[in-house]
């Protein structure tokens, strides 16, 4: 496994982090156009001002909490329980900045206070993702470059997609499977990730833990999940450090 | 307006759920946290990817579920050949298509 982490580096080599973004970008904008237009039209059929509900994008840039504002102010629930709703679901975001963190550390603070803003699911998985590699990414500046090209690229296509749904509506047959263009390219994410049994162990408990959490409400069922992984991560890693110590073998 | 003030609310907190690790970032965390953190990729993503593909449209059905699987299948295994996350993803896509198909 270890030795297909190397290749794409080298193929790499001599392509700007602004450009490896770009090109990493295009294949996540199509996959999220079916969730963006969806949603854009699923805000347009609430009884809020269209440009209120598609507000929601620049606000919070999040599709899940985007969701389940929206759905609540529908509803008509009290802002308090609205509020608390959306935050739960975003809770997942403190996970992703704390796990960026020490790749983030050496860049200037006012591009860290801007770089918060873009944080979200797609733009943390294509960071980690790169940033996971022995090489690191690159240097602190190249990370940033690649982070930020990132980030406001997927931010504005999502500003693009979800004005569009509410513009054109649900105009996507289900035939197509559209649903599945999103997690099929958070498989496609996660898969360089799995680089030793603790990635596998992690990936793994955590999909079995939401699974079984999946009727949870506001999305709490990813949050379980993903502590159980975490856990299950560590574990592993615990056991592998207790068994293997004698051969100093290790999992990145 | 009210609506609005409300989303407002909810993007000024999560613009500091985003941002507060981000910007008190140290280049070397404690080792405790660091071992935790090494497994938030791979947990995240586990936790958002197999519920969505077992289960497509919130439950566990034939029609939804087979074709789901069948892509992911198909998804790893371009992937494993190409490494190319466009072939893969729509070789996927496709493969769900043609599931669906055979399954009518």
């Amino acid at each position: 496994m270890s030795t297909c982490r190397s290749e794409p580096a080298t193929a790499e080599a001599g392509t700007s982090p602004a450009r490896r973004a770009l090109t990493d970008c295009a294949a996540v904008i199509v996959a999220y156009l079916p969730f963006g237009l969806t949603l854009g039209a699923t805000l347009a059929a609430t009884k809020l001002p269209a440009w209120v509900a598609w507000a929601s994008s620049p606000l919070l840039f999040n599709g899940a909490a985007q969701l389940v504002a929206v759905t609540l102010l529908d509803g008509g629930a009290g802002a308090v329980v609205v509020v608390l709703g959306a935050l739960v679901v975003s809770a997942r975001m403190l996970l992703y900045a704390a796990s960026l963190a020490p790749y983030a550390a050496e860049w200037p603070r006012r591009w860290r206070w801007i770089g918060g803003y873009v944080l979200t699911d797609p733009v943390y998985a294509l960071a980690i993702g790169r940033f996971g590699r022995p090489d690191r990414g690159g240097g602190s500046r190249e990370r940033l470059v690649y982070y930020l090209t990132v980030g406001v690229t997927l931010c504005t296509a999502w500003q693009l997609m979800t004005g569009a749904g509410v513009l054109l509506g649900g105009l996507l047959p289900e035939w197509l499977h559209v649903e599945l263009a999103a997690p099929l390219t958070f498989l496609l994410l996660l898969l360089p990730m799995l680089t030793g049994r603790a990635a596998y162990a992690a990936a793994a408990a955590a999909g079995a833990a939401a699974v079984s959490a999946m009727t949870l409400p506001l999305g709490l069922g990813l949050v379980v999940g993903a502590t159980a992984g975490i856990a299950a991560g560590v574990a592993v890693d615990a056991w592998r450090a207790r068994t293997s110590r004698p051969k100093g073998v290790r999992d990145a | 307006m009210r609506e609005l003030l409300v989303l407002v609310a909810i993007g000024a907190g999560t613009y500091v759920m985003r941002t507060a690790f981000l910007v008190l970032a140290r280049p070397e965390p404690p080792a405790p946290l660091a071992r935790v953190l090494l497994h938030v990729g791979p947990a995240v993503l586990g936790a958002i990817v197999v519920p969505a593909l077992l289960a497509p449209h919130g439950a566990v059905t034939v029609a939804g579920t087979v074709p789901a699987l069948v892509a992911a299948a198909g998804a790893w295994v371009l992937w494993r050949r190409t490494r190319n996350l466009p072939i893969a993803l729509f070789g996927a896509l496709a493969l769900a298509l043609l599931t669906t198909a055979v399954f009518r």
